[in-house]
C-alpha cells in the first residue's frame, strides 16, 4: 500500500495543464464557465478545444492506439478527468464520448460503427447525446416507452425522452428504444440528429441551461446498421457502459476548487476570522480528501484489472455526501453566492444540484451496495 | 499509487490477525463489563514485535497494527506504545503500554492510564516522559470502552524526561492513531451490526431488509472505509495536514455511528453482554481527543488558508498532484 504519483503521471498532469493553460481563451473564466459546459456556447467551443487536445494525444490517452490513444494506464485518463473538471470541463459533454461510448461502441460496436464514430470521437469534434431518461421512466429505465417498430431496413421510432443533456446541439444521440413489450425488450439505436422527426425543445430549471431538454420522435427512420448489438441487449451493453461511468466525476476536485474560491470571498468580505466558519471549511476539506480515497480505491481496482465491486457506487455515496454539506456551507456562509455574488460559486452550487439523481440516484447506489456489498437480505417488492 | 497490501504487509496483518483471533472471545468474567483489557495479549503483541513495527519497519505498517487490534473486541494500547511514542520520541526506549495527554488534561481522567508504565505529555512545543509509578494512579468508572484512571498527585513535569520540540509529531501520531482506532473499532462495530440485522427478525422480516436500515448501514461502512484509507495515508505520508484530514474525518462520522448502529441492535445494544459497546464506547471515548472534529478542522484550515501558506496551498496535501 502507497499513496504516491508515480513521475510519469506527474509529468502527464503538467502536460494537461499546460495543454489546459495554451488552449483556454482569456475570458474563459469570466465568459464562458459561466455558461455551463452544456450550453451552447461550451458544446460549440468543446469542438475546437478537444480537436487540439487529440492533436496533442490527450483526449483519450487510455484508448488503444488502433482508436486514437496511447494505451497509456488508466489513471491517466483519470488525472485529465480531474483537471478537465478543475478548468470546469472545457471538453463540454465530449467527456461522455471519452468515458463511456467509445468504449462500448469498442465492444458491442460493428465495424462499421467503430469505424465511424469511435474515430469520430477521437478526433474530438462529434457531439453526442444521450437518450435515455423518459418522463415515466428515469431511475426506472426498464419501464421506458419510445418504441422502434421494424420496416424493412429500417425502425421506426416514436415517443420521447427529457433530461437529455446537450440535445439542442448533439449530432448524434446514443438511444435506448423499446422493440418488445417486455421489460429487457430494449434496444439501442444510434440515430444522426438531423433526422426528419426529431424535435427538441429546452425549458428552465435549477441547474444551469442545456441540460433539462425533451426530444421527440415522430416517425424517425434509423437504419437497421445503426443498431448496437441485438435486439433486447441494451441491459448488457448499458451495464458494461455504464462500469466505465461508475467511479463518477471527480466531485473532490472541483468541491476543493470551488472551497478554495468561497474562503477567498469570506477574506475579501472580512468573515474569514470566524473560527466557526474556519472549522466547518476545514471538516469539508476532509470530506472532500475521504471523497478523494474512495474514488482512487476504484481506479486502483480498475488499473489492476480487479472486478466489478460496489465499492465504485459506495464512492458516489461518499462524494455525495461531501458535496450536500458544500452546498449547504455556501448556502449559510457565503449566501450571496446564488445572488449574484459571484458566478462561479453559483455555477458550481448549481450544477450540483442533481448530484444525487444523475447517473443512478443516490438510493440506487445505497442498494446496490446494502444488497450486493454487504449482503444484507432484499426486502418485499 | 497502490490501495492493496503489499506482499509484506498482507503477512504482518495476517500474522497479527492470528494472534488476534486467539483474543476475541469475551470472557465470561467480563460479561458485565464496560470495557475488556486483555493483559495478555498485550503482552504477546509487545513481545512479539508487532508494537516496535514503527521502528523496524514503518509508520504505516504501525498503523496497520493499530487498526487491526481497534478491531478486537478487547481493547489494547498500540497507539501509544506502538506509534506515538516511538515517532515523538525516537531517542526513547519504551516498555508496555503508554498512555497520552495534553499538560491541560493532568488532571482529568486519562485513557489507558490505569494500564501503562508510561504518560507522554504534550507540553506547549514538547513533550515530557513520565516514567508511572502503578501505586499512585486512581481508577476511574466509565462507559467507555478503554480504562481509564487519574494520577493521584500532580505530576512534576520539570523532572521528567523532556524530549524539546516533540509536541507537533506527538499530536500528528497521534491523529493518525485516533483515526486509525476509529476506523478499525468502527468497521468492527458495522460487521457485528450486519449479523445481528441478517438474523433478528421484525415484523416477520429480518431488521436488515428494510431499506433505511441498508441505508444507513451503507453510509457508516463508507464513511468508516474511507477513514481507513485517510489514516493510512497519513501514516504513509508523514504529512501533519493529512493526520488532520484522517482525524477530522473519523471523528466527525461518530454521531451518526452510535446512533444508527445503537438503534438497529436495539434494546440487546444497551446492555454489556451484547458487545457492540466494546467497539462503539470506544469509538465515542476518541471523539475529543487531541480536540476533535472541529479542532482539526481548524488547523487544516489554518495550513491551507493561512495569510503566510503559499499560493496554492492544496500542494501541502500529499495527494494534490500539483
Amino acid at each position: 500500500m502507497e499513496f504516491g504519483w508515480e513521475e510519469s503521471q506527474l509529468d502527464y498532469r503538467r502536460r494537461v495543464k499546460q495543454a489546459v493553460d495554451e488552449l483556454l481563451p482569456e475570458d474563459w473564466d469570466e465568459t464562458y464557465v459561466p455558461e455551463s459546459y452544456a450550453s451552447d456556447l461550451q458544446i460549440e467551443f468543446s469542438r475546437e478545444f478537444c480537436a487540439k487536445l487529440a492533436e496533442r494525444g490527450l483526449l483519450v490517452p487510455h484508448w488503444p492506439a488502433e482508436y486514437g490513444g496511447t494505451d497509456s494506464p488508466d489513471w491517466n485518463h483519470f488525472i485529465l478527468g480531474e483537471e478537465m473538471k478543475a478548468a470546469g470541463e472545457p471538453r463540454g459533454p465530449q467527456y461522455m464520448n471519452v468515458n463511456w461510448i467509445g468504449p462500448s461502441l469498442m465492444k458491442y460496436g460493428t465495424e462499421e460503427q467503430r469505424e465511424q464514430h469511435v474515430k469520430g470521437i477521437s478526433s474530438g469534434k462529434v457531439i453526442w447525446c444521450q437518450g435515455f431518461s423518459e418522463p415515466n421512466a428515469g431511475t426506472d429505465l426498464a419501464a421506458l416507452r419510445t418504441r422502434a417498430e421494424r420496416d424493412g431496413d429500417y425502425y421506426v421510432v416514436n415517443g420521447s425522452k427529457i433530461w437529455t443533456s446537450y440535445a439542442r446541439k448533439a449530432d448524434w444521440c446514443f438511444l435506448l428504444v423499446r422493440t418488445g413489450p417486455g421489460r429487457k425488450d430494449i434496444t439501442i439505436l444510434l440515430v444522426p440528429m438531423n433526422t426528419p422527426g426529431i424535435s427538441v425543445t429546452s425549458f428552465p430549471g435549477l441547474i444551469k441551461d442545456g441540460h433539462l431538454n425533451e426530444v421527440f420522435f415522430t416517425d424517425v427512420r434509423v437504419p437497421v446498421e445503426n443498431r448496437v448489438g441485438e435486439e433486447g441487449q441494451a441491459w448488457e451493453i448499458v451495464t458494461y457502459a455504464l462500469s466505465f461511468e461508475r467511479v463518477g466525476v471527480p466531485r473532490y476536485h472541483t468541491g476543493l476548487d470551488a472551497l478554495d474560491l468561497a474562503v477567498e470571498h469570506l477574506k475579501a468580505d472580512g468573515r474569514w476570522d470566524d473560527p466557526v466558519i474556519q472549522s466547518r471549511a476545514g471538516m469539508l476539506v476532509a470530506q472532500f480528501e475521504a471523497a478523494r480515497m474512495m474514488t482512487y480505491l476504484v481506479v486502483d481496482q480498475r488499473v489492476k484489472g480487479m472486478p466489478p465491486s460496489t465499492d465504485a457506487n459506495l464512492s458516489r455515496v461518499v462524494a455525495l455526501q461531501a458535496v450536500t454539506d458544500m452546498k449547504d456551507f455556501l448556502a449559510e456562509f457565503v449566501p450571496d453566492c446564488l445572488a449574484g455574488g459571484n458566478h462561479l460559486l453559483e455555477d458550481y452550487y448549481r450544477i450540483n444540484i442533481p448530484a444525487g439523481i444523475t447517473g443512478g440516484t443516490n438510493e440506487i447506489q445505497l442498494d446496490l451496495v446494502a444488497q450486493r456489498g454487504l449482503g444484507l437480505p432484499k426486502g418485499r417488492s | 499509487m497502490d490501495f492493496q497490501l503489499s506482499e509484506d504487509q498482507r503477512a504482518l496483518v495476517s500474522a497479527l490477525q492470528g494472534i488476534l483471533a486467539d483474543h476475541n472471545e469475551l470472557p465470561q468474567s467480563e460479561r458485565f463489563s464496560f470495557f475488556w483489557h486483555d493483559a495478555d495479549l498485550q503482552a504477546q503483541l509487545e513481545q512479539s514485535g508487532f508494537l516496535d513495527a514503527a521502528r523496524d519497519i514503518g509508520p504505516l505498517e504501525a498503523a496497520l497494527v493499530t487498526y487491526e487490534c481497534a478491531k478486537n473486541v478487547a481493547a489494547t494500547d498500540t497507539i501509544g506504545r506502538g506509534l506515538v511514542a516511538p515517532l515523538a520520541c525516537p531517542g526513547l526506549v519504551f516498555e508496555g503500554p503508554v498512555a497520552l495527554v495534553k499538560e491541560a488534561d493532568l488532571g482529568r481522567a486519562i485513557r489507558n492510564l490505569p494500564i501503562a508504565q508510561t504518560l507522554l505529555v504534550e507540553c506547549a512545543e514538547d513533550v515530557r516522559v513520565l516514567r508511572l509509578d502503578p501505586g499512585k494512579i486512581l481508577p476511574v468508572k466509565s462507559i467507555y470502552g478503554f480504562p481509564y484512571g487519574r494520577l493521584a498527585d500532580a505530576p512534576d513535569l520539570s523532572a521528567a524526561e523532556h524530549v524539546p520540540g516533540a509536541a507537533a509529531t506527538m499530536r500528528q501520531w497521534w491523529r493518525v492513531g485516533l483515526a486509525a482506532e476509529i476506523a478499525g473499532a468502527s468497521a468492527a462495530a458495522i460487521d457485528f451490526t450486519i449479523d445481528y440485522v441478517k438474523q433478528r427478525n421484525v415484523f416477520g422480516r429480518p431488521v436488515g431488509s428494510f431499506q433505511t436500515v441498508q441505508h444507513r448501514l451503507v453510509q457508516r461502512h463508507g464513511h468508516a472505509l474511507a477513514g481507513y484509507y485517510l489514516a493510512m495515508r497519513a501514516a504513509w505520508s508523514g504529512n501533519p495536514v493529512d493526520a488532520d484530514i484522517a482525524a477530522s474525518q473519523t471523528q466527525m462520522g461518530i454521531k451518526e455511528l452510535l446512533f444508527d448502529l445503537h438503534q438497529f441492535n436495539g434494546g440487546m445494544g444497551v446492555t454489556t453482554e451484547h458487545q457492540l459497546h466494546f467497539w462503539t464506547y470506544r469509538v465515542r471515548a476518541l471523539q475529543a481527543e487531541t480536540g476533535g472534529t472541529h479542532a482539526a478542522g481548524l488547523d487544516i484550515a489554518a495550513n491551507r488558508w493561512s495569510q503566510t501558506a503559499k499560493p496554492s496551498a492544496a500542494s501541502q496535501l500529499s495527494m494534490a498532484g500539483s
